[in-house]
Order: C-alpha cells, then sequence, then structure tokens
C-alpha cells in the first residue's frame, strides 16, 4: 500500500512535469496570419508580418502594456518584444546584447547599425552567432517602451527570408492612442 | 472540559495521537521513493543555481540571502504554531525541500506548458491575460498538495490533526516561495541586461517579498495542508466526505491563487500606492482571513485535546490549572512568558518558555500512552524550582490590563509593516 501510494505520487508529478508538456508539444502551435495588414503585438506597437510567415501562439502573448509576437517562417524564428523602459536607444541596445551573449555559445558579430521604420522609428541593428546558427537583433525606444527584434536560425535559411523579414521590420508603428 | 471547549471541539477534527516516526521510516518503501525525488529536485535546482551563479554571482548570492532571511519569520511563526505538538524537525526540512527542490522542479515546465495549451486551446490573448491565473495555481497548488501526501506516506503518524496538515502544508509552500522568489529575481536580473546587478533583486524582494509574501505560497499550502490533515484524521466521516473536504480545500487554494494572479482588479482601482493597497488588500486578505479562522479553530482543538491529557495528571507542581488556561493559547502562552520577564526577569522568562514546553511534551507523551514520563516531569519540576526561586512561582498569563504592552506593540509592529509596505510600493513606482 505504502508504495502503491508513494508510485502514484510518483506517477501524479510525472503526469505535471512530463505529461503536460508531451501534450503541449504533441498540439500544433503555429497559425495561419494575415500578411498585408498590420498584426497588434502589444503596448501600442504593429507590425506588417512577413508574407508565408506563420504565427506561434506560445511565444505570442499581447496585452494593452507590452507583449511579444513569434512569427515563424519555416525554421526561422522571428520575434517581438515589447516592453517598458525607461532610457535611451544607447542603453536598450546594450541590454539586449548582454542578454543575447548571457547564452553560453552566443556571440555578437560586426558593428551596429542605425535603422529606420517607414513609421520614423531609429534603432539600432546588429548580428549575431550560435552553435550552428546565426541571427539578427534589432532594437528600437518609443513612448517608453523598447521594441526588441530578434531574428534566428540556419544561415541558409536565414539568408532566404532576412530580406522579407527586414521589409517587415520596417513596417514597425507605435500608436500611443493603443496603450493601455 | 468546559462547555466552551466541547464546543470548539465539536467543530474541528479529532486529534490522533501518533508514535515517533523513528528508524522504522526507512523500511518503507515511499521513504526512499520520496527521498529519490528529493535528491533529484536538488540536481535540478542546483544545476539552475550553478548557471545562475556562473552569470551572475552578486546577485545570486544576495537573491539567495534576501529571501532565505524572508524565510525566517515564517518559521517562527509556524513553530509557534506547532508548539504543543512540535513535528520532527527533519519531517518539515523534508516538506520545505519538497516544496523547493520537487513542486519548482515540476512547476516550471508544467505551468509554461499548460500556459502554451491556454494559448493553443484558446488564445494568445486570453493566453496574455488569464495563463498565469489559470496556469500557475492549477500545477503549483497540485505539486505542493503532493507534498503533503508525500510526508502522510512516509511518517502517517506524525499528521495526527488538522493542524498539522496545516503546518506540513505551510511549510511546503514556504519552501516554492523561497526558490520560486529566487527563481523570479535572477530572471529580472537577466531581463534586465544590465549584467551581475543587484537593483532587480531588490525590486523583486520588495514586490514578491513584503508585497504578495504574507498571502502567498506559505498561505496556500497552509490551506490545502488542512485539508489533507482532514483526510487522514477524520476517520470516523464516510471516505466521500473525507475526500470532499479534503478537494475543498485544495480547490481553496487553488481558488485563492486564481484570484492573485488573476487580472481582476489589475486597472480597476486608478493608480497610485493606495490604490495598489487596495488591490493587494481585496485579493489578498479574503483569503488570509480564511486561513487564520481555519488555523485557530484546528489549534483550539489540539490544544483543548492535550489540555484533557495534562488535566488527567491532577499534580500542580506539573501544571496547575491557570497554566493549563495559557498553554492553550499562543498568545496567551506568550502574555506567559512576557509576565515573566516583567516580574521577575529574563531567567524567569526562559524557565516560563522551557516549562511550557515541558508541559506539552508532557501532554503529547500522555497522549501516546507513554508509560516513562519521568524526563519530562523531572524538567517541568526543575522549572519551576527555578521560578520558585525566583519569587515567580506560576507561569500564567495575567487577566485585565496585564497585556496592554503586548498589544501596543503588536499596533506599532503592525502599522511598522504598512509603513514599509508603503515605502515599498513608492519605491516601486505605486506612489
Amino acid at each position: 500500500m505504502n508504495l502503491l501510494g508513494a508510485l502514484s505520487l510518483v506517477l501524479a508529478l510525472a503526469g505535471l512535469g512530463v505529461g503536460l508538456p508531451a501534450l503541449d508539444r504533441a498540439l500544433p502551435a503555429d497559425r495561419p496570419v494575415p500578411t498585408d495588414r498590420p498584426y497588434a503585438i502589444g503596448g501600442g506597437v504593429t507590425v506588417v508580418p512577413p508574407p508565408g510567415s506563420r504565427i506561434d501562439v506560445t511565444g505570442t502573448r499581447p496585452t494593452d502594456d507590452a507583449g511579444t509576437a513569434l512569427f515563424r517562417l519555416g525554421p526561422v524564428r522571428y520575434l517581438i518584444t515589447v516592453r517598458r523602459f525607461e532610457g535611451d536607444l544607447a542603453t536598450a541596445a546594450n541590454g539586449l546584447r548582454q542578454r543575447i551573449t548571457g547564452t553560453p555559445g552566443y556571440q555578437v558579430t560586426g558593428t551596429e547599425l542605425t535603422v529606420a521604420t517607414g513609421s520614423g522609428l531609429a534603432g539600432l541593428q546588429g548580428g549575431y552567432t550560435a552553435p550552428g546558427r546565426g541571427g539578427r537583433y534589432a532594437v528600437f525606444v518609443a513612448g517608453g517602451r523598447t521594441i526588441e527584434v530578434t531574428v534566428s536560425g540556419a544561415d541558409l535559411d536565414l539568408g532566404r527570408t532576412l530580406p522579407a523579414i527586414d521589409a517587415s521590420t520596417r513596417t514597425l508603428r507605435y500608436d500611443p492612442a493603443d496603450t493601455g | 472540559m468546559t462547555a466552551e471547549s466541547r464546543l470548539r471541539s465539536d467543530r474541528t477534527a479529532p486529534v490522533q495521537p501518533g508514535a515517533d516516526p523513528g528508524a522504522g521510516l526507512i523500511r518503507l518503501p515511499a521513504f526512499w521513493i520520496v527521498l529519490a525525488l528529493v535528491a533529484a529536485g536538488g540536481v535540478r535546482m542546483a544545476l539552475v543555481a550553478g548557471r545562475f551563479l556562473g552569470t551572475y554571482p552578486l546577485a545570486t548570492l544576495t537573491a539567495i540571502g534576501l529571501f532565505a532571511l524572508l524565510a525566517v519569520p515564517f518559521w517562527f511563526v509556524l513553530r509557534e504554531l506547532d508548539f504543543l505538538e512540535r513535528e520532527p524537525p527533519a519531517l518539515l526540512a523534508l516538506a520545505c525541500a519538497w516544496g523547493g527542490l520537487v513542486a519548482t522542479t515540476v512547476s516550471i515546465p508544467g505551468s509554461a506548458a499548460l500556459d502554451d495549451l491556454v494559448a493553443k486551446l484558446g488564445s494568445p490573448h486570453l493566453a496574455a491575460d488569464w495563463g498565469a491565473a489559470l496556469a500557475g495555481p492549477t500545477v503549483e497548488e497540485i505539486a505542493k498538495t503532493l507534498g503533503v501526501v508525500a510526508i502522510v506516506l512516509v511518517a502517517r503518524a506524525q499528521v495526527n490533526s488538522v493542524l498539522d496538515g496545516v503546518v506540513y502544508g505551510a511549510m511546503v509552500g514556504l519552501g516554492f516561495q523561497i526558490i520560486e522568489d529566487i527563481v523570479y529575481a535572477l530572471g529580472a536580473v537577466a531581463l534586465a541586461g544590465r549584467g551581475d546587478h543587484i537593483e532587480p533583486v531588490i525590486t523583486t524582494f520588495l514586490l514578491r517579498g513584503f508585497l504578495s509574501g504574507v498571502w502567498s505560497h506559505t498561505l496556500f499550502g497552509a490551506l490545502a495542508g488542512a485539508g489533507i490533515g482532514y483526510l487522514v484524521v477524520r476517520a470516523d466521516r464516510p471516505w466521500r466526505i473525507r475526500l470532499g473536504v479534503a478537494m475543498l480545500a485544495v480547490f481553496g487554494a487553488w481558488a485563492s491563487h486564481f484570484l492573485w494572479n488573476s487580472p481582476l482588479l489589475r486597472d480597476g482601482l486608478g493608480n497610485g500606492a493606495l490604490a495598489l493597497l487596495a488591490v493587494l488588500v481585496c485579493k489578498g486578505l479574503p483569503p488570509l482571513l480564511l486561513v487564520l479562522l481555519l488555523v485557530r479553530a484546528a489549534h483550539d482543538r489540539e490544544a483543548d485535546y492535550y489540555a484533557v491529557q495534562l488535566a488527567k495528571l491532577d499534580d500542580h507542581e506539573l501544571i496547575t490549572p491557570a497554566e493549563l488556561e495559557a498553554l492553550k493559547s499562543g498568545s496567551r502562552r506568550a502574555t506567559a512568558r512576557w509576565h515573566a520577564r516583567t516580574r521577575a526577569g529574563l531567567r524567569a522568562r526562559a524557565a516560563v518558555r522551557r516549562l511550557q514546553r515541558a508541559q506539552a511534551r508532557l501532554a503529547v507523551e500522555l497522549s501516546r500512552g507513554t508509560t516513562d514520563l519521568g524526563p519530562w516531569q523531572r524538567e517541568a519540576r526543575r522549572q519551576r524550582r527555578i521560578l520558585a526561586a525566583l519569587g515567580h512561582p506560576e507561569a500564567v498569563a495575567p487577566d485585565g490590563k496585564g497585556p496592554w504592552r503586548r498589544t501596543a506593540s503588536a499596533v506599532f509592529t503592525t502599522a511598522l509593516a504598512i509603513a514599509v509596505l508603503w515605502a515599498a510600493i513608492s519605491t516601486l513606482g505605486g506612489g
């Protein structure tokens, strides 16, 4: 009886720690997303998704105040994060770089370039490498928020999709009227 | 037993005294399985801690230090609650380890998966608004409640009242709360992207330690633990009633956690420190009051039971009727110690504490049917002689105006706590 009770305990724990993640993995995470109109990321920020992309609902959490949106173009991840921030663009870029290089094996490459969106948001953009994959990051500051863009995937896939992603990034727009 | 005590005894579950677990524990398969689970959780959390320690050594050590300090007042409150029939420290440590190592290890992937499932089966908007309220409580409350079940499997005889369930549940919750807070604090350090800085740790400490520390996992765990305690000790009730009460208690813990994590009232009371304080009180106070009432009832029942055991002795050198009354209540025990200090100094205070401990132990051994009560009787008589020599022969709590200083002290402490809370809210930008 004691053994049975203990084994039931293990089974219940396994259900929570292994079963739930397995069930989560068994269900598809991506959904179609319209690529001809702006998508609300949260915190008053919108972006037009790249053609052929799908939204990953596990990495997408829109709220009035902040939000994240994760798009997938095949094996390439295109993540946009909006959150409250008090500081300038250089500080925001430095914070993002530190978080990227804080992951073991990740290194920032080359120099940062200035970028701008079609709506006039000014930002900084750079690249990074990781074991078996590469990436691109960009950061913007608007309305007391940072808009962080990270793109990651295998070099070959990145080369193929980056033009569409760059075009999408240029559609980033911040509208204070949409904030909570 | 008085009419009042009979009444309050009728309201709650009985006490079923059990023997010390002793070495027989290691013959139970559950003991080794639970130990293996704790060890596996320990390895997992050590790996997490090691990774943080390598990247943010100062922030990690600060977080561990601050949140470990936060555990101290909780520990003292639980030990005072547990005064009459002390739980073995090893089992309390096991409960705490379950919460901090096993429940957290399971909850991190489990909650994330359930949050994702809310997004998949509902929508990202639903997950953003209600994911934390649905996923966290569902996985975490089950994982923590299993910790109390583990204690029952390992040492059934030690869970012999609803209060024991409360104590073990709260210990599981405390372990979970401390480790979760440390992980949150270090997550905030990583998110800040400014390297090994301690500001995010301090902010998390103020936010999770002060603002939400009281109505957090320790409280939820206590509620669920009470249900398991009832399930175990109320053998006189039909199985379905006991199971129903246990499930209701776990649901109560889940609902309290759900309310706390929910977006309800997030913007409803406006901005500023006062509004934030009002939201905290609205969300946190109902479960806090519920648990306090429950604990009071369970404590009274246990106190009544042991008082009856001691009254059988009819030996005023061991315990007088007035001391019996004082022993039954945590506040009267503390007042008796305070009274001894004011009348006869610190030595008398220490002697009263030791006398109360000896009397409580005597009650437990009487209830277990122990034949040799000599060691505890000798200790009680020894402390009685010390008190007599100090001119304060009886460990009583004075009636009337005696405890006014303690009342004033409680009011002052509450005011200080509110001031600290206010300062914390203002520091975090609420004011």
